[in-house]
């Protein structure tokens, strides 16, 4: 029997889906190009990821209990599926990249220098590998839990960072100019592209299709309200200048953050609270991934693709984390092209071609079925 | 057991080994944990020494005051040379027997003959340290600053701790800016302010009560007064008139002690207290020129008259009032002197408050803000209104 899960729990998928990098790296990068308008940006992308999953779940939802890569294939044939599933599997192997790029630095460069990269990539992808074989339903719940630790974690900086948050900083706005900070959006893009093109591979799992449209954008909505914090925060007390000095941005703002006298110290409790989020993007981008595998070779369940998928992945994401100077160019020059043109192109292609096709997905009328 | 569960154990097995976190620790017993740190020139020329205050736990007092164990002192300070600071730093562990630990590091102090020299350096170092955090004072002395850093000051026990409730609540005292790495991060990086760091100097304010002959003779430490830097180079001092001007521009300011002569009697004086306070820089650009208005409103209590009057608090008040607008805008004009005139720095934020304000203007002048900053006009504008006498319904007068 396919796993089915609730639509809540799609939300707290896509929502765990978008803040873990959003909040970590693109902040950074962001602040880079455009300074103080990085809140601007993510504001800018939040709405335009909100446009796609709308358009995401709109497509979904004419074959409801396939995903997008059985979409395709049971539209345009068995080898359109395959390139599809390629293109998918290409997606998440990056997006691992991303996703190990925050989660290794967060936690090697500020907590334990001297740990080699080997063991915060061989310890993520194991437990990545762990949850997989226990399935959707059972990440879909730890991103519930997720939920609540974004929101501790957003509680916890706030309270850490208001008594010295200058509304000043914020100002001029569109300092880099409109264009600039539309531009500049494309780095967030990529966050809610992996959740959307997550939605377009599980959408199938979910209950009630009828909802996905609206629990679609929900999820992307919360999930840019949760993030949009973030830059805010960091321009506000740190200033966009240092903000943008900083590889990993949002660890700079919270060993800035203190509460009083007492809890002045409190950067290891709220990376817990991050890496809850951070190891949902790990166990999803694997599970996709493995989705995506299972396709491309046609088989009938993920579960023999965990494993070549987890060492694939895995070395990926070593040879990307290893140097840090190539990590930031991967991520910042080379990931937004690659990323949009599939997180935005393979939705956009796929409801507009669906057209050509229309009779394999349109409900008959009931005169024909006579 | 069939094959599935047994993969399931081994790499249950194989996680566990590696997400143990042994990896990288540190026993607490192996750190030497730095509660103030002090940069001065080296003995050669071009090298950097760098003076560390470090806990020594051992001799750190129970909650019963008494010596948990020996009689030494509570912190072992210590110095090393080298040609940067990474090396200085190293030279240390060439005699130490721990490794040295940044994350309790309560204040940097740098002296002035380095600052002058540049903390380009100084900021870059500590900036990528993961350790140190943002929360870190950062002053500037005329002292060596391993003077600073190995004296015992303060009520704590470790005097780096001391050193950091100074600052804590030198918000109280408002007479010198609370600079800390994070402050000096963003007026560094900024383009168009620069930063500023507070003045730490010592002071014979220590009396011993076992000894009466050596009153005086125990140094304590007191922020007192501002460097103002040029980019990353110290170009000089403000007074402390000066930095009491400095701060409405640079922070908000809690509270502060206004000393006034007393109307009656000029020899003797009066305190009002800053209770609360509006300060607000406007700035305005017409055909081409570009001008300030400073605008302070402060609400003020009495605290202290110290001389003799037969007249009422109410009948005081608008000459305490007049006395009280007049010294405090002299004090802002004091700095706005000090800043365009002497230095030539904006150290005040007014570019910024510009640029807020004409973002498309302060593209066609912010590459010669540093020229037109010392002649723009800025128009300073105080009022105090004195809300209480606090207790007392008329000033304290003997009976006879």
């Amino acid at each position: 029997m396919k796993v089915r899960i609730t639509n809540g729990l799609l939300i707290a998928l896509l929502i765990n889906m978008v803040y873990a990098k959003a909040i970590g790296m693109t902040q950074g990068i962001m602040a880079r190009e455009v300074q103080g308008d990085m809140w601007l940006a993510t504001i800018f992308s939040t709405l335009q990821g909100i446009l796609v999953i709308w358009l995401v779940a709109k497509t979904m939802q004419r074959l409801p209990r396939m995903n997008i890569i059985e979409h395709h294939e049971h539209l345009f044939g068995k080898w359109a599926g395959k390139i599809v599933a390629l293109l998918c599997l290409l997606f998440f192997l990056g997006a691992y990249g991303g996703v190990m790029i925050t989660l290794v630095y967060h936690l090697m460069d500020y907590f334990l220098p001297e740990v080699p990269i080997l063991v915060f990539v061989v310890a993520g992808t194991l437990v990545g590998l762990y949850a997989l074989y226990f399935g959707l339903e059972v990440i879909g719940r730890l991103a519930f839990v997720g939920l609540f630790a974004v929101a501790a974690l957003n509680i916890l900086i706030l309270l850490g960072s208001m008594h010295d948050f200058d509304v000043r900083e914020l100002l001029p706005l569109f300092q880099s100019g409109w264009i600039n900070t539309l531009l500049a959006s494309r780095h967030n893009d990529t966050d809610w592209g992996m959740a959307t093109i997550t939605a377009a591979m599980i959408f199938n799992h979910v209950k009630n299709s009828d909802v996905w449209t609206r629990s679609g954008t929900l999820g992307i909505l919360y999930g840019g309200l949760t993030v949009v914090l973030w830059p805010i925060l960091e321009a506000g007390v740190m200033s966009p200048e240092v903000t943008s000095q900083y590889i990993v941005a949002c660890m700079q703002l919270a060993r800035t953050a203190e509460i009083g006298q007492f809890i002045h110290r409190y950067e290891l409790i709220m990376v817990i609270f991050f890496s809850v989020s951070a190891l949902v993007q790990v166990m999803m981008s694997l599970f996709c991934g493995s989705l995506a595998a299972t396709h491309l070779f046609g088989l009938k369940d993920y579960r023999p693709m965990i494993i070549p998928i987890c060492l694939l992945f895995g070395a990926f994401a070593y040879w990307v984390v290893l140097d840090h100077h190539r990590a930031m160019y991967l991520l910042s020059d080379r990931w937004p092209p690659f990323a949009l043109s599939i997180a935005v192109g393979l939705p956009v292609l796929t409801f507009l071609l669906g057209f050509l096709r229309r009779k394999k997905w349109q409900p008959k009328k009931a005169s024909e079925e006579q | 057991m069939n094959n599935r569960r047994r993969w399931l154990l081994a790499t249950l097995i194989l996680a566990l080994t590696l997400t143990t976190g042994c990896l990288g620790k540190r026993e607490i017993d192996d750190l030497a944990m730095v509660m103030a740190v002090g940069l001065d020139p080296g003995d050669q020329p071009g090298h950097i020494r760098i003076t560390a205050q470090i806990a020594r736990p051992a001799d750190v007092r129970g909650q019963t005051g008494a010596p948990t164990a020996g009689s030494g002192s509570p912190i072992w300070t210590v110095s090393g040379e080298g040609a940067s600071i990474m090396e200085a730093i190293r030279s240390i562990a060439r005699f130490s027997s721990r490794r040295v630990f940044w994350a309790h590091n309560q204040i940097v102090i740098i002296n002035e003959k380095l600052a002058r020299h540049g903390i380009s350096e100084i900021v870059d170092f500590f900036s990528r340290n993961h350790e140190l955090r943002m929360r870190t004072w950062m002053v500037v002395c005329s002292e060596d600053a391993r003077q600073l850093v190995s004296l015992k000051t303060g009520l704590e026990v470790i005097p780096g701790v001391s050193l950091d409730k100074v600052f804590r609540y030198s918000q109280i005292v408002s007479e010198a800016p609370r600079t800390d790495m994070r402050t000096l991060s963003a007026s560094y990086t900024s383009t168009s302010t620069h930063p500023v760091l507070a003045r730490m100097r010592t002071r014979d304010k220590l009396i011993n009560d076992g000894d009466k002959t050596d009153f005086g003779a125990k140094e304590q430490v007191e922020l007192s007064g501002t460097a103002v830097f040029k980019r990353d180079k110290m170009v000089g001092w403000l007074s402390m008139e000066e930095s009491r001007g400095l701060i409405w521009f640079v922070e908000p300011v809690e509270s502060r002690v206004i000393v006034l002569p007393c109307p009656d009697d000029e020899s003797r004086p009066t305190s009002l207290e800053v209770k609360s306070n509006k300060f607000e820089v406007t700035p305005h650009y017409e055909k081409g020129r570009i001008s300030f208005d400073v605008q302070l409103d402060a609400k003020i209590d009495i605290v202290e008259i110290g001389c003799l009057t037969e007249r009422s608090h109410s009948e005081l008040m608008p000459q305490l009032e007049a006395l009280a607008d007049k010294q405090l805008a002299h004090e802002i004009q004091a700095v706005l002197k000090a800043a365009q005139k002497t230095y030539g720095v904006d150290c005040l934020e007014l570019g910024k408050t510009f640029r807020n304000r004409y973002p498309a203007e302060w593209q066609r002048v912010s590459a010669q803000w540093g020229e037109l900053f010392q002649n723009i006009e800025v128009r300073v504008h105080v009022r105090t209104d004195i809300n209480s006498p606090v207790l007392l319904q008329k000033p304290m007068q003997p009976g006879k």
